[in-house]
């Protein structure tokens, strides 16, 4: 394959993993302000590490990151981030990273990921999770191309805000679609939509009978919601686990609602794919759910010392 | 009193007693209210929610509805063609729902629909000799190709069919196309009847009383539906549409806008004591 040059958008990235003697090497890591990935050097074998990172350490209204990612066969890459992805809502004027000046200004931060991962490739996208400040507008696309044959660990959450300033929820909107082919045949999709309620509505004609008409109330009174999506054989110890857990779990009745809540379900399909959702309290709840429930299945492919860097 | 046809239809359909599986389906709320997050409405008025978040079946609902439609008035001609439209929205509905309680009860529910049809809303045989003759040959044509369709579909769901999961909403779509009910009105049944299903779980699970639940229906429950149906009217299932390109949606994708209910749902398997299968 040749190295054309290739001319990249502000928020571009483009990373190719590829194993040779053992080592992952990548024959393409390329990103364009504001993005930036960095691989730190490991000891382990077979995997690779690198950090998506933004710089500032948050992105702002108009931002558009727009990262592609080929695993190939046999090779393992972890992706994570350094500190929780912060969405500021728009500032006016026109930003570095901004698309070309023919579209119009759009207050949307927004996020794409596209990722095919070939046969006894695996992708381990453990990242921290999406903070959205008040009245931040976000958006995120990410789409998974599995070959058969391919894992993948896929952790994608988000929290309620900075609620040291008192933001639960304050958002405007938080838009989310995940979506996972195995084979070319689409496995899931997970589509989340959370909008702060308009102020016309049938609900305030209303009143006192209707849904809750805040983000909060529906939301509450977890700040932290994850997705973890799983496939293919290097998952399966993390899937056994799993189950072993789920099974000891007996739900009583509760007066108080619990600080973590956690389910698992099969994917549908051939897949033998698992979706893992977790609510927390507490961000710092579902981590150490997250890492704890993890740790077992997960340190036995991609080792200790890689393991070490991830849920920090 | 003279009655047109639909408006027969809806009180049939309205029945508390038409057997369509929801009976033992409480759409997650048994497992709400074990987790203490259902907050009952006080009465007189206080506070909060219904949980409700049916949107986003309505776009499969719709679309098969249009499939059914388009083959028994004899747009679509070939079987097959309708069978696989239906096919692909079953299987983009199974891959959009991703809670296996939500599915169980979707597919249980799905197939119940069916039946009903099959069983409770084709012309009987003895029936069909005493029908006039000019008549005959118009009805019996849609009829006969709605129930083909119904037919086929049940067969391949009770089969098993790997492409035929039989989910609620395209059964839903199906029976409201069979039956020759308009789309919207198709779908703003569905939506009644979910509400009427949940409030009715409330009660049995006596969260709710009876009286306060058929005030939530007549005074805050029309709202809902009006709003629901607004707020989803542009919504595309992307299943018989050209491929969406997620980032470029505007949002007409089918969306989950109550994370917490998803949750709540696929634990319901591990609640000790339950009285509802969903």
């Amino acid at each position: 394959m040749s190295n054309a040059t290739v001319v990249l958008d502000a928020g571009d990235g483009n990373i190719t993993a590829r194993i040779h003697n053992n080592h992952v090497v990548f024959p393409v890591l390329s990103y364009t302000y504001p993005l930036k990935l960095l691989s730190p050097r490991i000891q382990q074998d077979g995997v690779a590490v690198v950090y998506m990172m933004t710089y500032g350490g948050g992105l702002v209204g108009g931002d558009r990151i727009s990262l592609s990612i080929n695993v190939e066969q046999d090779a393992q890459l972890v992706l994570l981030s350094q500190g929780s992805t912060k969405v500021f809502k728009a500032r006016s004027g026109v930003r570095a990273a901004a698309r070309s000046t023919a579209r119009p200004p759009d207050s949307t931060t927004m996020q794409r990921l596209d990722v095919s991962i070939a046969a006894g490739g695996a992708l381990f996208l453990l990242p921290d999770p999406v903070t959205c400040f008040r009245n931040a507008s976000y958006r995120q696309a990410q789409t998974f191309r599995l070959a058969h044959g391919a894992s993948a660990a896929l952790l994608d959450w988000y929290t309620s805000g900075r609620r040291a300033r008192g933001e639960e929820w304050a958002f405007a909107r938080y838009y989310s679609v995940n979506e996972v082919f195995v084979s070319s045949v689409r496995s899931a999709r997970d589509v989340v939509l959370l909008e702060a309620m308009g102020t016309e509505s049938a609900s305030d004609v209303c009143g006192e009978f209707l849904p809750r008409r805040t983000l909060a109330d529906r939301m509450g009174p977890y700040s932290c919601y994850a997705t973890l999506l799983l496939y293919g054989p290097l998952v399966q110890g993390v899937i056994r686990e799993l189950e072993d857990r789920v099974q000891k779990i007996t739900v009583f009745q509760v007066r108080e609602p619990l600080d973590v809540l956690w389910s698992l379900s099969p994917v549908s399909g051939q897949t033998n794919g698992r979706i893992v959702r977790v609510a927390g309290k507490e961000t710092e709840e579902v981590k150490k759910w997250l890492s704890d429930a993890l740790r077992g299945g997960l340190v036995s492919v991609i080792g200790d010392e890689v393991y070490s860097k991830t849920f920090i | 009193m003279q009655v047109d046809k639909e408006t027969y239809l809806l009180l049939l359909l309205s029945d508390a007693n038409l057997p369509t599986g929801s009976f033992v389906a409480s759409a997650g709320l048994e497992s709400t209210a074990a987790h203490a997050l259902f907050h009952v409405p006080a009465t007189p008025p206080g506070s909060d929610t219904l949980p409700f978040s049916e949107t986003h079946t309505l776009p499969f609902a719709r679309d098969a509805h249009r499939v059914t439609t388009a083959y028994a008035s004899g747009e679509m001609t070939e079987l097959d063609e309708a069978l696989q439209a239906l096919s692909r929205l079953d299987a983009l509905y199974d891959a959009s729902t991703l809670n296996h309680v939500a599915r169980r009860a979707s597919c249980a529910q799905g197939a119940a629909l069916l039946t009903l049809y099959a069983r409770g809303f084709t012309r009987p045989p003895f029936l069909m000799l005493k029908t006039p003759t000019t008549y005959l040959p118009l009805l019996d044509e849609r009829e006969n190709r709605a129930g083909a369709l119904v037919a086929a579909l049940k067969l391949r769901v009770r089969r098993g069919d790997s492409d035929a999961p039989g989910h609620l909403p395209i059964c839903w779509g199906v029976l409201a196309g069979a039956l020759g009910l308009t789309v919207d009105r198709g779908a703003y049944i569905h939506l009644f009847l979910h509400a009427r299903g949940v409030l009715s779980a409330a009660i049995r699970m006596n969260a709710l009383g009876p009286y306060a639940a058929q005030q939530l229906l007549l005074h805050a429950v029309k709202h809902m539906v009006d709003d629901a149906l607004t707020s989803s009217a542009h919504v595309v299932s992307g299943a018989l549409q050209d491929e969406i390109d997620p980032e470029h949606a505007e949002d007409r994708l089918p969306a989950t806008t109550w994370p917490l209910g998803d949750l709540l749902a696929a634990r319901h398997d591990l609640l000790h004591s339950r009285i509802f299968n969903s």
